[in-house]
């Protein structure tokens, strides 16, 4: 199957102030990553905090530039589109941010808000965008008769619905969703996920899932990538990833979640310390500080991103010795 | 022995222009010694302003209108502010969710943490800034010698979550209370705090209440565990028994609908709608309209706290 979206190493970087009279660094947000998204399938996307997830989004939606690295498109290239085939690709490609509260103009009808990307990309006439309208409200789990709401009259669940519904209208193949869920109550949450996955079973759309909640990654993942200091670490399928690690910086991560299951609860592989600057990385290796595995070598030489098991890669020098030796 | 802090009957109320908003319903808790307490609930369902009662730190137009809060058996509610002043940040110390907002920009942190050292204890500037950098170690922040006079803007959120457990422990106070002390943080960063603060709660024998919406880190930190909804207690029990047996149709839902639980790919239990409108009075049990089990009479009658073993606790009439 040829992939829907391609990314080859992609960086983006952005010049930055340090104190008042520091000279300008350069930050980078993304330093060098791949990524192959494939019809139907959902990618899960997760990292700390400025590790340089929603930057990725951004870059694919095509609303920042990236410094280097090029996005294909059924295998076209982002950056040599003509404007008809770029209209074409943000009409395809829709974005769902995590806060339903600014992410919707607050002067805006719902019926205008969902009617907008009709208009913009000139689908149907008057009464025919009216009941798409409609349409996009049921399949979201609102009412028509929303449609004269103002944003404010809703709840954040039903504001999240609302910017899903908008993501929806111009009938998209990619949906890349940014923490959809991460601002929601408890009860709410799960509502929200379960909508995601019907729209995704039943318009067979892909998604690009972004969280830092692990749970809800492998609840909703077909494959996926780690992220850390702008850099994917580590790859694969979701079993494969969450359930059998190869990079120190997953089991870490998997292992501070705190678990509802006494059985699962072996004791932290806590990593030390805090993500570094993305200004001044670490050599070598941009997890060593923090590695409970770190030698000699992982400060002088950084690791590639491999190939470690059919369809499993990894960014560390010593994931066979760590995590696949009892397994031979 | 009176407990460290018995919370009973309390009701706190906003008098708002669109009528009396009853954020915290008649609500008990009690906390001993070196003890955990979670408390656990949605957002806006009165778990912060019911830390905020306790530390008589209720925002305007908001009053604690009934109930009593005991500290190791002095009522609280009949003291001076002046006596209440020596009592917080001293033996009763608080732990916000954005540090950013309670650490002041404009001081150093090691001003701020030797502040309550001065105040409280009586330390002169040296000694408390001396004190200060110890506890600063004590919490995990390197090089504490140097970091005292950064300002708050200078450090992480880990870090600056770090200073306000230093500040908070800087008296040695006998309870602390955290609310969501890390839901701003990464896990990683979440699992070094929680550590911390089980370390120093078990060290010092201090009672903590946790306030969480975060079932995972309640299973794994917490004693007992009381869960909120609408500004009452609907369950409470030792956590183990709480989560091996939850019998409030709430609680039931609450657990069955984590992504941890369902199956990847397949529906997550879900219950339909949201919380109710806490302005005015809410008849019968507040839950009824999202309640899979509940019938007319649950709109009528007012539901009672019932004990239904020992030391469980649940609101709803149907479970026996
Ligand atoms: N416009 C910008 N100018 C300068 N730096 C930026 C800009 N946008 C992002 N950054 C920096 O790039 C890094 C990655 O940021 P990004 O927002 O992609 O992180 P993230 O993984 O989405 O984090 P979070 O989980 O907090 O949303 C951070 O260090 C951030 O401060
Ligand atoms: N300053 C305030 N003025 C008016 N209402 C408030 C104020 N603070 C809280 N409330 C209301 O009190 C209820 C409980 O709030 P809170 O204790 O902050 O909830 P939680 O901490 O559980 O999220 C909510 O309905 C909230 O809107
Ligand atoms: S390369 Fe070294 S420092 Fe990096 S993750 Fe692997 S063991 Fe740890
Ligand atoms: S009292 Fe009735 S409505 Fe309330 S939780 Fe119990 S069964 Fe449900
Ligand atoms: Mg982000
Ligand atoms: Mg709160």
């Amino acid at each position: 199957m040829t992939p829907l979206l391609t990314a080859e190493n992609l960086v983006k970087q952005y010049p930055v102030r340090g104190g008042m009279f520091a000279e300008k660094r350069i930050l980078t947000a993304v330093a060098g990553i791949d990524l192959e998204l494939y019809p139907g399938e959902t990618l899960g996307l997760a990292g700390e905090s400025g590790c340089g997830k929603s930057t990725v989004a951004r870059l694919l939606t095509g609303l920042t530039p990236p410094t280097s690295g090029s996005i294909k498109y059924e295998g076209r290239e982002l950056a040599r589109m003509s404007k008809a085939e770029l209209a074409q690709y943000r009409k395809e490609v829709q974005m769902v941010f995590q806060d339903p509260f600014s992410s919707l103009n607050p002067r805006m009808r719902v019926a205008e808000i969902l009617g907008e990307p009709l208009e913009i990309h000139r689908i149907g006439d008057a009464a025919g965008r009216r009941d798409k309208v409609a349409e996009l409200l049921r399949r979201v789990g609102l009412s028509p008769e929303h449609m004269m709401r103002f944003p404010h009259e809703f709840s954040g669940g039903q504001r999240q619905r609302i910017g899903i519904a908008r993501a929806l209208a111009v009938s998209p193949r990619l949906i890349i969703a940014d923490e959809p869920v991460s601002a929601l109550d408890l009860s709410i949450q799960a509502q929200i996920i379960n909508l995601l996955q019907d729209v995704k079973k039943d318009l067979g759309l892909s998604f690009l899932f972004i969280t830092h909640d692990l749970s809800v990654l492998r609840h909703l993942s077909d494959r996926v990538a780690i992220m850390y200091l702008g850099r994917i670490v580590e790859t694969g399928s979701r079993d494969q990833v969450l359930n059998r690690p190869l990079h120190p910086y997953t089991e870490a991560l998997l292992s501070a979640i705190p678990s509802l299951d006494p059985k699962k609860r072996t004791r932290h592989v806590i990593a030390k310390g805090e993500l570094p600057s993305p200004v001044a990385p670490p050599s070598g290796c941009p997890f060593h500080p923090r590695c409970p595995y770190a030698q000699p070598v992982c400060s002088e030489k950084r690791p590639e991103l491999l190939e470690k098991v059919p369809g499993q890669r990894a960014a560390c020098h010593f994931s066979e010795e760590i995590f696949l030796k009892e397994a031979k | 022995m009176p407990a460290l802090l018995e919370i009973t009957g309390l009701r706190t109320e906003f008098r708002l222009k669109s009528g009396v908003l009853k954020a915290v319903r008649g609500v008990d808790l009690t906390v001993e010694p070196g003890e955990t307490l979670a408390l656990v609930g949605e957002s806006g369902c009165g778990k912060s302003i019911t830390a905020a009662s306790v530390l008589r730190l209720v925002p305007p137009p908001g009053r604690i209108v009934a109930g009593s809060i005991r500290f190791k058996g002095e009522d609280l509610l009949a003291l001076s502010e002046e006596r209440m002043r020596e009592i917080r940040g001293n033996r009763i110390a608080m732990v916000f969710q954005d540090p950013m907002t309670s650490l002041n920009p404009v001081f150093t942190v090691g001003f701020q943490v030797a502040e309550g050292l001065r105040i409280h204890r009586g330390l002169s500037a040296q000694g408390a800034e001396r004190e200060a950098v110890e506890l600063l170690t004590q919490v995990g922040i390197p090089a504490a010698t140097d970091r005292v006079k950064d300002y708050p803007h200078q450090l992480s959120g880990g870090m600056r979550q770090r200073v306000m457990i230093a500040m908070a422990l800087a008296c040695g106070p006998e309870l602390v209370i955290a609310d969501e002390p890390t839901t701003a943080l990464d896990v990683t960063i979440q699992a070094q705090i929680l550590e911390l603060l089980d370390r120093l709660m078990a060290e010092k024998q201090m009672g903590l209440i946790l306030i969480t919406h975060n079932l995972g880190i309640v299973a794994e930190r917490a004693h007992r565990t009381a869960i909120m909804y609408a500004g009452e207690i609907v369950e409470s029990a030792a956590t183990a028994e709480l989560f091996a047996n939850p019998l409030h149709p709430y609680t039931k839902g609450l657990l069955a609908s984590l992504p941890e639980f369902g199956t990847p790919g397949e529906k997550l239990a879900t219950f339909a709608g949201g919380v109710p409108d806490l302005r005015g009075d809410l008849a019968g049990c507040p839950f009824r309209e999202r309640c899979p089990i509940g019938d007319d009479a649950c709109s009528r009658e007012t539901i009672q706290m019932r004990e239904v073993a020992p030391g469980h606790l649940v609101r709803c009439r149907k479970v026996s």
